[in-house]
């Protein structure tokens, strides 16, 4: 895309097919009217699937004392409302269909999202009825990328009401790729471990050391074969211990219990392990000591997060992870199946009394926040975006594709960084644009973890840059930036204006 | 508390050890042989004169083997201390009681090993054989999560005292900086003539975050023993005696091996603390009598807390003292003058009781002015059940 033009008018003149692709770049598609006004049912869904409690979206009564004056879409669904439906009829003259018809009829027959940045001038109210108009912005020479040999397409969007007001645009791009192309190992993999170096570890958790299992430490590894963290507690005294004894040091009892712990705790103390590297673990391995609030501590594995998430007192919830199976049937020793207590970072609750722009500091940090992939959030939220590519929902096709499971599209993830966003600072948070890339994709059974900070802040607009980005155990599904406007700064109550004066101009008009 | 019987009235009379190298070329027992005939070399004693052997429990050479190739035709006695690097002043405690009793009159405390061309424990204790015991049951809250190595069971205290103490990486470098200044100008040292700049120490790989490479003490192949005997026979013999001014062993509240994450608080080593009042009370001596200690410094640091333990500096102060340079050569507490297991050796502290003779006698490399009419303090391993010694001048 930063190109210079002369390089590419010299490349294009011994390759033909790119010439091809290119011709119709910078020419504008036709105007696409939405088939459905912006709707409250549809915005409903879209809330319930990515779990965005935001009363702005909902809630008549909320909304109407919000900045926004009444109810508002969110606004990453607004290039959801002009698509087109399931039958994806596809209109011949426009100059993006028609590019994409070339690079399918030339075998780049898969698509992958890559990059999406909407730009809102303002939220959109039911009703209000959306008419659209696609550019062709560029199309890339072939690249080799991890998945497969393809073709970046970007295109920009304008998005105007049907009286003819500018409400936003997005720059979308994507790549088609001829399936089965890419390289075996994954990105992350070749990145990792260059040519000549030992091969990594095998990290399936079978190949962990087993914990030695004894008549002393029986109830915590039959308890954890159960999802029961236990904590050993005296019978007498009520004292808890950890590590476990036979004999309470507090009153000399011999008669020892457990409680079941409540899984909540906060990180005391970390450690990263590095080298030596042995089988069972992915590297750098995060562990961390864990303070439950029992009060009592215990070591295990930090998951769904990254090093550099890692703080001392972050709140953990637990999880487990079946790590070893059965040796011999039966078995209740070392032999047997074992479980292991694992701690992630809890969600945090949703801001509800949005931040103003004065309590904050370039370089704040949002809490991180994990989100757990299922099939439902992937297939629904592709649904909700009115987004039918079937490596969204059938997992038979996925594979087919090369695929290992059906994975989130781009939209949800948008969605999902929305609610980030939105959840850390408060739901009269106002975006003034979203831009995400993806990386790796997001398969049922991942969680995702966000995490984000303030990059820049103007105390007087109260307008912030935020960064963001959600990781998964393989690496960054997504990154991405965003412009908001907090209370506190002569923006936000601008906007309060604005959306005052066109509800008034609305009721005027009925 | 009063002075233990053998306090002042044996000394070590005898130092010897094998070259330390990552690859010694030869057994475990040749090497505690060599070590074993140089102390007595060292002192110019008969070795059938030696009836009382000690070591540690993770020693491969059996008594009785190096009895044998020592040509000691009787031993009176023979005792080891368990823990792993925790053991050396132990070792040479359990030696002067054996002399002060009148159980043995000359006793040589041994440890060697190839722990380099051999077992290296920094591989980890993945390959813990099965079975059940109380011992290896405590590896179950660790192991199973990938704390598999000394380095990492350190680094979970290390990212507490950063929190906690505002304790930095570079803090730990700066211990690493000074050892191998150290050992520099120690010929016998495995890194002489090769000291690291405080860059060179942060740009070293993370071997367990926040640990680094230059944290970690070496893995050495080599043996050192220490002859022990009553200060009165020491005075007869080749050279002048290190007094055994004080020593102890300690063991503190809701003890771990190298992992007692369970306790109210990380801060600090209670077993050390439990060392440092023994030593103290029953010598009458205080940190402002000790010319230079040797410090165990397995990994850089637990040197730290140790300097707060014994007193020199305040709780949470040791970062500011090793910031302002007391524990080079010519700071207040000159530390591992030989450069330690960080820069001459991994000998399990046993090679810093040998410093530690060399400079009550004035011989050392990196002669501490005053530590040859003054007293010189050893530690054992850290975060482990621990020992501690004082060596005086006989003066
Ligand atoms: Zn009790």
């Amino acid at each position: 895309m930063s190109e210079p033009e002369a390089s590419t008018a010299m490349r294009n003149a011994d390759d033909p097919f790119l010439a091809r692709l290119q011709e119709a770049v910078g020419r504008p598609g036709p105007v696409n009217v939405a088939r459905d006004p912006v709707n409250q049912p549809m915005i409903r869904h879209w809330a319930d699937i990515i779990d965005d409690a935001n009363p702005c979206y909902v809630d008549p009564d909320a909304a109407a004392l919000s900045v926004h004056g009444g109810i508002v879409a969110p606004p990453t669904m607004l290039d959801v409302w002009d698509k087109a439906g399931v039958q994806m009829r596809r209109d011949g003259a426009s100059p993006v269909g028609a590019v994409i018809d070339v690079l399918d009829a030339a075998g780049f027959t898969s698509t992958l999202a890559t990059n999406s940045d909407l730009e809102m001038t303002r939220y959109l109210r039911p009703g209000e009825v959306l008419e659209s108009v696609a550019r062709l912005e560029s199309v890339s020479p072939e690249k080799h990328t991890a998945i497969g040999r393809g073709h970046f397409v970007t295109w920009r969007t304008d998005y105007a009401t049907v009286e003819g007001e500018h409400v936003g645009s997005v720059l979308f791009r994507m790549l088609k790729f001829a399936p089965g192309t890419g390289r075996v190992d994954g990105p992350s993999a070749a990145g990792a471990h260059g040519a000549g170096a030992a091969p990594p570890p095998d990290p399936d958790p079978s190949r962990r050391p087993r914990p030695a299992i004894n008549a002393d430490n029986q109830f915590f590894w039959d308890g954890a074969r159960a999802h029961e963290l236990r904590i050993q507690e005296c019978n007498a005294c009520g004292a808890l211990h950890f590590p476990p004894s036979p004999r309470c040091r507090d009153c000399g009892s011999f008669s020892m219990g457990f409680r079941v712990a409540s899984g909540r705790g906060t990180l005391y103390a970390w450690a990263v392990p590095h080298h030596p590297q042995v089988n069972g673990f992915r590297y750098p391995v995060l562990t961390g000591l864990v303070e439950l609030e029992e009060g009592t501590r215990l070591v295990a594995n930090l998951v769904a997060m990254a090093r550099e998430h890692i703080r001392i007192g972050m709140p953990l919830e637990l999880c487990w992870l079946d790590s070893h199976p059965a040796l011999e049937p039966g078995a209740i020793d070392s032999r047997g199946p074992i479980t292991l207590p694992q701690f992630r970072p809890v969600r945090p609750a949703r801001c509800e009394s949005t931040r103003s722009v004065t309590e904050l500091e370039v370089g704040d940090e949002l809490a991180l926040c994990p989100i757990p992939v299922s099939a439902t959030l992937i297939v629904g939220g592709a649904l909700m975006t009115r987004d039918y590519f079937d490596v969204h929902h059938d997992r038979d096709l996925a594979q087919r594709r090369g695929s290992r499971d059906i994975f989130m599209n781009i939209h949800t993830s948008l969605g999902l960084s929305q609610r980030y966003l939105s959840d850390c600072l408060g739901p009269e948070t106002v975006f003034r644009d979203i831009r995400v890339r993806l990386g790796v994709p997001n398969h049922p059974g991942d969680t995702m973890t966000m995490s984000g900070a303030i990059t820049a802040l103007d105390r007087a607009t109260g307008e912030i840059s935020v960064s963001f980005r959600g990781t998964n155990e393989t690496g960054d599904h997504v990154t991405g930036t965003a412009a908001l406007v907090l209370p506190g700064g002569s923006e936000h109550d601008a906007i309060r204006a604005a959306s005052a004066a066109a509800h008034a101009e609305r009721e005027a008009r009925s | 508390m009063t002075a233990h019987a053998y306090a002042g009235r044996t000394a070590i009379a005898g130092i010897g050890a094998t070259e330390f190298t990552k690859f010694s070329g030869r057994s475990e027992l040749q090497l505690a042989l060599e070590a074993c005939v140089a102390a007595l070399d060292d002192a110019g004693l008969e070795p059938k004169r030696v009836s009382g052997l000690t070591t540690f429990t993770m020693e491969s050479n059996p008594e009785n083997e190096v009895m044998r190739g020592l040509g000691i035709t009787e031993l009176t006695h023979f005792s080891r201390v368990h823990h792993g690097g925790g053991a050396p002043a132990g070792i040479v405690q359990l030696a002067a009681m054996a002399v002060n009793e009148g159980v043995s009159d000359y006793v040589l405390c041994y440890r060697a090993f190839n722990e380099r061309s051999g077992r290296r424990f920094g591989s980890g204790v993945q390959d813990q054989p099965a079975g059940a015991s109380a011992e290896q049951a405590q590896f179950s809250w660790t192991s199973p999560y990938g704390l598999l190595t000394p380095a990492s069971w350190i680094a979970m205290f290390a990212s507490r005292m950063m929190h906690e103490h505002g304790v930095t990486s570079e803090d730990f470098g700066r211990v690493a900086v000074t050892c191998r200044a150290h050992a520099a100008t120690n010929p016998k040292a495995h890194f002489y003539n090769r000291p690291i700049t405080l860059d060179d120490h942060q740009s070293s790989r993370f071997i367990c975050e926040p640990l680094r490479l230059l944290d970690c003490c070496q893995e050495s192949d080599g043996g050192q023993a220490i002859l022990v005997t009553s200060l009165e026979r020491a005075r007869d013999l080749r050279q002048p005696p290190g007094v055994i001014a004080a020593a102890a062993q300690g063991m503190g509240d809701d003890q771990q091996m190298m992992r007692s994450w369970f306790r109210e608080s990380l801060m600090g080593l209670p077993e050390m603390a439990v060392c440092a009042r023994q030593l103290w009370e029953t010598s009458g001596l205080g940190p402002n009598d000790i010319a230079t200690a040797v410090l165990y410094d397995h990994f850089s640091p637990f040197v730290l807390p140790q300097l707060e333990e014994f007193g020199f500096c305040a709780p949470g102060e040791a970062k500011d003292f090793i910031r302002s340079g007391e524990i080079a050569l010519d700071g207040r507490l000159p530390v591992n003058t030989h450069g330690g297991q960080l820069g001459e050796a991994y000998i399990h502290g046993m090679n810093g009781i040998a410093e530690a003779v060399r400079q009550v006698r004035g011989t050392a490399v990196n002669q501490v002015a005053g530590a040859d009419s003054g007293h010189v303090l050893v530690t054992g391993g850290t975060g482990v059940p621990t020992s501690a010694l004082i060596l005086s001048n006989d003066r």
